[in-house]
């Protein structure tokens, strides 16, 4: 196996400027969730990468990567579930337009 | 090249694909759609890296779980943009109605960031890839999980017991809370 690590790492910028593009520029807030999703999974890619490069005897990146898994599904859940509530009190989730705690 | 860096070329080309298009697709079902793939995408990569039970939990996690929780609250809180924009709303509710905020801002923050990072990969010393690796990383990360992380992964379940508790707290209805 010779696959370089500076192209896993180059592969894991490029989706990680994806997840931040949409999440900044989406208005729709499950759209947003989305894309951060895309950034989680670009961080635990390079997690793997650097496992399985600089420590491949040890799996460290490994663990770290079931930990932002956990933390990434806990987060879906709890921000889909405030969505809802959003939605179901003002029949809209453009993030634009939800902005009682704005001064 | 060797046949692993095609093979792992053409699955990176995939997920940056339906990636793009979890960014930029219309209708916000096709795009919860196109980040499965993606998530199946990442799980290729996980398995061209080595780490075959993460890509294991990357599909049951990611691609069953969250992808599914995601269609259910799409379907459950945005039925209009569900059918796409309907071809007769006035000219001044389409452009309120802009699915995306246009600035340049943000694309020069994300443009500017991956262009520096690759840079960055780019001009770096990096390791070798060790020739010979343990195949057996479920047993590595279970002994490593229960072993020396095992605060932490404890600390990991009850931070998913309570997200899940107050997942349903939250969505339970006003009336049946009160």
């Amino acid at each position: 196996m010779t696959l370089s690590l500076s192209v896993v790492l180059a592969v894991s910028a490029l989706m990680f400027g994806l997840g931040v593009y949409g999440a900044l520029t989406q208005r729709n807030a499950i759209r947003v969730l989305m894309c951060i999703e895309l950034v989680l999974n670009s961080v635990n890619i390079n997690l793997v990468a650097f496992s399985r490069y600089v420590g491949p005897d040890q799996a460290l990146g490994q663990v770290f990567t079931v930990f932002v898994m956990t933390v990434a599904a806990a987060e879906a859940a709890v921000g889909l579930a405030i969505i809802l509530m959003v939605a179901r009190r003002k029949a809209h989730i453009d993030i634009d337009q939800i902005n009682l705690l704005k001064w | 090249m060797t046949v692993t860096d095609w093979v792992f070329l053409a699955v990176a080309a995939v997920t940056l694909f339906s990636a793009y298009r979890v960014v930029v697709s219309r209708k916000i079902m096709h795009a919860a759609l196109w980040l499965g793939l993606t998530f199946f995408g990442v799980a290729g990569i996980f398995l061209l890296l080595g780490a075959d039970f993460l890509a294991a939990a990357q599909v049951l996690v990611y691609v069953g779980a969250v992808t599914t929780i995601i269609i259910f609250g799409i379907m459950l809180s945005t039925p209009e943009e569900l059918r796409g924009p309907s071809p007769e709303a006035g000219s001044d509710a389409a452009s309120s109605a802009a699915p995306t905020r246009r600035s340049f801002l943000p694309l020069v923050t994300a443009i500017g960031f991956a262009a520096v990072m690759v840079a960055l990969v780019n001009r770096g010393e990096w390791p070798s890839p060790p020739g010979s690796v343990s195949t057996d990383t479920p047993r590595l990360l279970g002994e490593a999980l229960f072993t020396r992380f095992v605060i932490p992964f404890e600390v990991a379940s009850v931070v998913l017991l309570v997200a899940l508790v107050g997942a349903i707290a939250l969505a339970l209805k006003e009336e049946s809370g009160q």
